[in-house]
């Protein structure tokens, strides 16, 4: 019968307290016009990035010769999820010594994963801080070596940020070694005949065999490297792991010799 | 509080309505196939599959190492929760032990993962609720340090692939943790901030008290899991009730709900969750050793492998119970995985949960299950 009286009475109490509800919601937000804005001008200034963000890739040169530091060993364009690195290089004819001819990655494909920053073994190609890559086509996202290689400013900056252990022992007292040990290595995987000096060159081949892949192929494929100047720009899988091991070689041989 | 509604005097012809997958609420692109009688909905019929991805037939073509990163994509919001089940069930098959200071590192860095998850979840289920204007920030603002922090040890964002078979991708310096310890200590007062807006706020009450009502049994029969079990009464968490990595030697408590949870009860589930998540982000700062970050056994390169055999593991994400069961020949590549997401099964409780509720209710609900499309479909 008096139902009425409490749902009124109810009514208002509701109303009070949720007068008061809201003015302390409004309150908390109102209290937020004297704090400093935690937001940035964005194109003004640029965000203070880690060291470690995975941004733009790019290769770095030896900070102080300005030596190109990839030794294209393919881990990269092997370990890459999206398959978005290409690289192009060849055995040159006078020092038998794999060279660089080109380097593409496709970064509308790049999904920006770090794996290839993580198999590299000289620290060439890394992930910078520079995330701006917007563009009008497809076509302008695959770089090239000339645009993706750093300066030799940039490169100190990078190595020095990311802490990689910079190539700096390799050039001072292991450079000659350096060059000594690539021609073994590279001569050794041309023709797979040579014994191996270390126990690298062994791992290497049961890497190989472990992969189903025979020793003839990489016999009959690298001369072909060599005859020809220019190796397809499409590689194939088998290609990419006969070279795979040379730097492991490479790095790991090149300062015991020196 | 409108929940009795009186529909018998407007009857209608029923009229299907497509909401979705193009809702800027569907957090997605999930579309549900209403049936509505006038503003009520007598079916509900949701349809998955927009954004398969085919996450386990793309395991069984890539290396391990390949995809651990791929993993982070199944919950984008979540990304250290699915690398750490990818992980764990792989270190399962092979007996891996994980350093201890890898295990506490993995703790940390997912339970700011599971702020930040929530703090997400918190800023967009109130733009469910509609309140649009500035409340939303408040949460990503907290969210936007937190994944500083994250960018800072994995490298991205949301992206990270910091959890890896066998330990964790980095080591932090010193003063990472510093910075994480002082934002822990301000970080409650922030909540409490959000709560002083929302969680007595008449409106959201109206909108929320009795709404979406779960009972238990409801959602044991449907496997829900994570906050919205534990709000519909359930003393289930995966990190108390099989205790993983080092959460046995944590303090915390499951927080639970003694009725059947509504709306209301998975917001303050969440809420609190925070606040525990950020008590146990103290508490592993200072017990976390020295030591090494990845196991001898394991490499981190092309040649990682997991030897033969099967093994299952799962986890307690933000959104409930993650496994993951791994089959592996001992290759270079996984032979097959199952991925058990804890989405699909709350999102299953849907239907049951709108029958019979104003439209205007159907954001409400939905939202408050937390569903993350991806890792519905996969």
């Amino acid at each position: 019968m008096f139902d009425w009286v409490e749902q009124l009475f109810r009514g208002i109490w509701q109303s009070i307290v949720g007068l008061y509800e809201i003015r302390r919601g409004l309150g908390t937000v109102a209290m937020h016009a004297l704090r400093p804005p935690t937001t940035e001008v964005y194109p003004d200034i640029v965000p203070p990035l880690p060291a470690h963000f995975r941004g733009r890739l790019a290769l770095t040169v030896n900070p102080e010769t300005g030596e190109h530091l990839c030794i294209s060993c393919r881990q990269c364009e092997r370990v890459c999820p999206d398959k978005c690195i290409e690289i192009t290089a060849h055995k040159s004819p006078e020092t038998n010594k794999l060279e660089l001819i080109d380097f593409k990655i496709d970064h509308g494909l790049c999904m920006f994963c770090g794996l290839c920053t993580e198999v590299c073994p000289t620290y060439c190609i890394i992930n910078t801080n520079d995330f701006e890559m917007a563009d009008y086509t497809r076509e302008s996202l695959v770089y090239d070596l000339k645009k993706l290689t750093l300066t030799q400013e940039e490169s100190a900056y990078y190595f020095d940020r990311k802490e990689n252990p910079l190539p700096k022992p390799k050039p001072a007292k292991a450079a000659p070694a350096a060059q000594g040990a690539a021609p073994a290595a590279a001569g050794k995987a041309a023709t797979a005949e040579k014994p191996a000096p270390a126990g690298a060159g062994q791992t290497a081949q049961t890497k190989a065999a472990t992969e189903g892949e025979s020793a003839k192929e990489a016999e009959t494929k690298s001369p072909d490297a060599q005859v020809a100047p220019e190796a397809p720009p499409k590689l194939s899988n088998d290609e990419g792991k006969s070279d795979e091991a040379k730097p492991e070689n490479e790095s790991g041989e090149g300062p015991r010799q020196g | 509080m409108a929940t009795e509604i009186k529909s018998d005097r407007l009857k209608t012809d029923e009229m299907i309505i497509n909401m979705g997958p193009q809702h800027p609420a569907t957090h997605g692109v999930l579309r549900l196939i209403l049936k509505l009688d006038g503003e009520i909905v007598r079916h509900v019929e949701p349809v998955l599959g927009h954004l398969h991805r085919a996450q386990e037939w793309q395991g069984q073509n890539r290396t391990w190492f390949q995809y651990q990163a791929l993993i982070d994509r199944v919950d984008y919001l979540s990304g250290m929760f699915t690398s750490w089940a990818l992980a764990r069930a792989s270190e399962h098959v092979d007996g891996t032990e994980v350093p201890e200071r890898a295990e506490y590192l993995r703790v940390l860095a997912s339970e700011l993962n599971r702020i930040s998850s929530h703090l997400l979840w918190l800023g967009t289920y109130l733009i469910d609720l509609g309140a649009l204007y500035g409340f939303p920030f408040y949460p990503f603002r907290e969210r936007e340090k937190i994944l500083t922090f994250l960018e800072e040890i994995s490298g991205q964002r949301m992206m990270f692939n910091y959890i890896r078979i066998g330990g964790v991708q980095r080591d932090p310096k010193a003063d990472w943790f510093k910075r994480v310890e002082a934002f822990t200590k301000e970080f409650p007062e922030r909540v409490n901030e959000y709560e002083a807006i929302v969680t007595e706020n008449p409106i959201f009450l109206d909108r929320t008290t009795g709404v979406g009502v779960l009972p238990k049994s409801l959602a044991m029969e449907y496997g829900v899991t994570g906050p919205s079990l534990r709000a519909s009464g359930i003393n289930y968490d995966l990190r108390r009730f099989k205790p993983y990595s080092v959460y046995d030697k944590l303090k915390f408590d499951v927080i639970t709900f003694d009725k059947d949870g509504d709306t209301r009860d998975r917001y303050l589930a969440r809420v609190r969750e925070m606040r525990q998540s950020n008590e146990i982000i103290k508490q592993v700062i200072d017990m976390i050793p020295q030591g090494d970050i990845m196991a001898k056994t394991k490499k981190q390169n092309a040649g990682l492998r997991v030897k033969a055999g099967e093994g299952f593991a799962a986890v307690e994400s933000p959104r409930g119970v993650l496994g993951c069961y791994v089959v592996s020949n001992g290759s270079d590549k996984p032979y097959r995985f199952r991925w058990r997401n804890p989405s699909f099964s709350n999102l299953s409780v849907l239907p049951p949960l709108l029958i019979d509720r104003p439209i205007a209710d159907v954001m409400a609900i939905f939202g408050s299950l937390d569903i993350i499309l991806p890792d519905v479909d996969r």
